[in-house]
C-alpha cells in the first residue's frame, strides 16, 4: 500500500521465471463450494455415493429411496460413463432423476453436478443422492459439494477392498458393506472389512446391508442422519 | 486415471494466467508440485500435458514435476513421518494409513496438493 509497484518491461527473447502458487484443483473446489452453498440455500441435504463397479450403489440408493420417499422429497443424480440403466432403475421409484454421462472420465466433478442441479426443481426437494461413477480411486479426489459421503463396497469384491483403497475411506462419513448374504459363499468375513475401515477412519459409521432383501437399509438411513 | 482431467486443469490455469497478465511469448517450462497422496502417474500426466498443450503459448513447453511426501501423524503416540508404501506399482502407490508403531488410525498432513510453483517463459516482443 502506498508503495509503487515495480514495473518490469520485457525485452525480446528475454527469459522470465515467475514463482507461483497456483492450485490447479482450485477450480473444482470452488465449484464444489458453490454447489454446496446452492443446496444449503434450498435446505437440501446431499449425499455423494461412491464405490466400485457392481458393489450395489444403485441398489442401495433405490432401497433407501423406497423407504424415505413418503416423508422426504428426493431426487437422484446418476453418474455413469455411459447408458441410462441406473437412472431408469431409480426412476422406477417415481422420483426425479438426472443422468450424467461422463463419456471418458472415471469420476464426476463439481461442474457436472452444477449442470445437473440446474435441471432439478430445487425448491421442491429435501434430499439429493449423487451416484458417482463406479471407481474406488478417482472420485475421492474430486469433491462435488455434497454434505456427506457414503462408500458402498460388497463382499463379492473380496477381502482387500479397504486395504487397497484407503484414500476412498479416509474422508467418508459412512460405509455400507453390501451383499452380506453372500459373505460365507465368498469366504469373506464382514467383521474384518469393518476392522479395516476403522483402522483408516474410526469416525466412519459402518452398516451391513443386503439390498435385495432390504436388510440393513434402516441402519444405512440412520448412519447418514436421514431418519 | 484422472491424469487427463488434471492436465486439462493445468492447461486451463496456464492459459488463464497468461491472459490475465497479458503474457506474450512462449512458455518454456512449467513446474508442478504434486503430493504423493494424489496417486498420480507422473508419466501419464506428462503425456496428457503434451497432448493438450497445443496452444501457441504452451506448445513445446516442458512439464517438470516435483513429488512431495505426505506425513502421517499418530494422534495417540505422536509418531510422525512419511507414510509407508504397501505396493509401489506402476500406476499408483498405496499408502498405509495407520500408525506403524501402535496401529492407531493416523492423520494425514499434506501430500494432497497439485500446485504450479513456477513458470518460465520467453518474451516475444516489446510492447
Amino acid at each position: 500500500m502506498g508503495k509503487q509497484s515495480e514495473v518490469i518491461t520485457s525485452s525480446e527473447n528475454e527469459v522470465f521465471d515467475i514463482e507461483l502458487e497456483a492450485d490447479i484443483l482450485k477450480a473444482n473446489k470452488e465449484l464444489a463450494m458453490e454447489n454446496h452453498a446452492k443446496l444449503k440455500e434450498y435446505g437440501i441435504t446431499s449425499i455423494d455415493v461412491m464405490g466400485s463397479v457392481g458393489s450395489g450403489k444403485t441398489s442401495l440408493i433405490k432401497a433407501i429411496v423406497s423407504l424415505l420417499k413418503k416423508t422426504q422429497r428426493i431426487a437422484v443424480i446418476e453418474g455413469d460413463v455411459t447408458t441410462t440403466i441406473d437412472a431408469d432403475i431409480i426412476a422406477s421409484e417415481g422420483v426425479p432423476t438426472v443422468q450424467v454421462n461422463t463419456g471418458k472420465e472415471c469420476h464426476l466433478d463439481a461442474n457436472l453436478i452444477k449442470k445437473a442441479l440446474a435441471r432439478l426443481r430445487l425448491s421442491e426437494l429435501d434430499l439429493i443422492f449423487i451416484e458417482n461413477v463406479g471407481n474406488l480411486i478417482c472420485p475421492a479426489e474430486f469433491p462435488l459439494g455434497s454434505d456427506k459421503r457414503l462408500v458402498v463396497i460388497s463382499v463379492t469384491e473380496g477381502p482387500y477392498m479397504v486395504v487397497k483403497h484407503p484414500m476412498m475411506f479416509y474422508e467418508t462419513n459412512s460405509v455400507a458393506i453390501n451383499k452380506v448374504d453372500l459373505a460365507s459363499a465368498m469366504g469373506v468375513n464382514p467383521s474384518n472389512l469393518r476392522e479395516d475401515i476403522s483402522r483408516v477412519n474410526p469416525k466412519a459409521t459402518v452398516v451391513l446391508t443386503d439390498c435385495r432383501k432390504m436388510v440393513g437399509i434402516h441402519e444405512a438411513i440412520q448412519s447418514l442422519g436421514l431418519a | 486415471m484422472h491424469e487427463l482431467s488434471l492436465a486439462t486443469s493445468l492447461v486451463d490455469t496456464l492459459l488463464e494466467y497468461a491472459q490475465k497478465n497479458d503474457t506474450r511469448g512462449k512458455l518454456l517450462e512449467v513446474h508442478l508440485r504434486v503430493g504423493k497422496l494424489r496417486a498420480i502417474s507422473i508419466e501419464q500426466l506428462k503425456f496428457s500435458y503434451q497432448v493438450l498443450a497445443k496452444d501457441q503459448f504452451l506448445n513445446g513447453s516442458k512439464l517438470i514435476v516435483e513429488e512431495t511426501p505426505a506425513l502421517i501423524h499418530c494422534p495417540k503416540c505422536g509418531f510422525r513421518r512419511d507414510f509407508e508404501v504397501a505396493d509401489d506399482s506402476y500406476h499408483f502407490v498405496l499408502p498405509t494409513l495407520s500408525c506403524p508403531k501402535c496401529g492407531t488410525a493416523a492423520v494425514l498432513e499434506g501430500g494432497d496438493e497439485v500446485v504450479i510453483t513456477k513458470v518460465r517463459f520467453q518474451a516475444s516482443s516489446k510492447k
